[in-house]
């Protein structure tokens, strides 16, 4: 179902997403639960500020913890996924339906990619005992690292949903506005693994 | 409605669906006039890809390489990340694209004041080390 559109919306160029008054405050809505969503990362990094010194009486210091090969291995995947996902962006501004679908494959392919290589550095670090009940920072790390895990998994699934949904209706205003918002949180998940990275992995290895 | 029309010779856009309501929507899309790109070459894109992917070797080196004291390290790191989000935010997540308004950047401004007072309150609450720690 395509929903109509302005009369005059089509003279400014806007592009399809945007062309809807409703859908338009969607995407607004979907900023708004992004701000709610950096607090709750806010609130993972400050508890894992606060206990990454206290590795109580037994368990490894983030030094000890940590090795940067899959760190940096993540990174280059979720950047590298990051720039896909704009490229679909980009295509579906050019209303090129199968390039759309085609960087969406690519970039969840990414996305299996990261999962998959964070999955086997928690099993690495879990085989040594350093599971997430051994220590205050060793809770704090998985906590704030395994939820952005669950949150590019969570997209990886949605990002599957929006497939079927660009291949069965096409470039509509509801499914661009989707694509749209996926793009959104993707890129939003990057920049909090950004962060990750620096305040967990490089600063660990300071 | 967009309604473009000439209003004491400046170009004014409506938004508000009947058309300039004078209660300030004009004033409004006059300086937040709806700004979108439309590139022939993804150049913005790849500019960038590279540019994250720079951000992240600097501090990736820096790091490794020992380059400064720990303070003046986690200080320059913690500058190429919120440069790199800066990059994420103004070119993949189209941050000045709006449709007349920029609540969007309201929103996420008052998220980052309260997530940089969260961290930074907790961190400093916990430097005073009383008989809790």
């Amino acid at each position: 179902m395509n929903l109509p559109v302005e009369p005059n919306a089509t003279q400014t160029k806007l592009p399809l997403e945007f062309t809807d008054n409703h859908e338009s405050l969607k995407i607004l809505g979907f900023w708004s639960f992004l701000a709610t969503d950096l607090l709750l990362f806010a609130s993972l990094f400050a508890v894992y500020a606060v206990y990454q010194s206290r590795i109580g009486m037994a368990g490894p210091s983030p030094d000890q913890l940590f090795k940067l090969g899959p760190a940096v291995v993540e990174t280059l995947l979720l950047l590298t996924s990051s720039f896909t996902c704009g490229l679909a962006v980009y295509e579906m501004r050019h209303g090129h339906k199968t390039g759309t679908i085609a960087w969406l494959i690519v970039t969840i392919l990414l996305g299996i990619g990261f999962v998959t290589t964070e999955i086997r550095e928690f099993v690495s670090y879990i085989a040594l005992g350093d599971s997430w009940h051994h220590s205050a920072f060793l809770s704090a790390f998985f906590t704030l690292v395994g939820t952005h895990g669950a949150h590019v998994s969570f997209g990886i699934l949605w990002a599957i949903t929006l497939i079927i949904q660009l291949a069965g209706r096409g470039l509509t205003t509801i499914t661009t506005r989707k694509m749209y918002m996926f793009a959104l949180y993707w890129h939003f998940l990057d920049i909090i693994w950004v962060f990750i990275f620096t305040v967990v992995y490089l600063n660990g290895k300071i | 409605m967009f309604n473009r029309g000439s209003q004491r010779g400046r170009r004014v856009i409506a938004i508000s669906p009947n058309g300039p309501t004078g209660n300030g929507d004009e004033v409004e899309a006059r300086f937040l006039a709806p700004h979108f790109e439309s590139e022939g070459f993804p150049w913005l894109q790849i500019f960038g890809y590279i540019g994250s992917l720079l951000l992240t070797i600097a501090a990736l080196l820096a790091v490794v390489q020992h380059i400064l004291s720990p303070i003046g390290l986690l200080t320059v790191i913690l500058i190429l990340a919120v440069a790199q989000a800066a990059l994420q935010l103004g070119i993949f997540m189209h941050l000045r694209e709006s449709r007349g308004s920029t609540w969007h950047i309201i929103t996420l401004g008052l998220g980052i004041v309260i997530a940089l007072g969260l961290v930074g309150m907790s961190m400093w609450i916990m430097t005073f080390k009383s008989g809790v720690s």
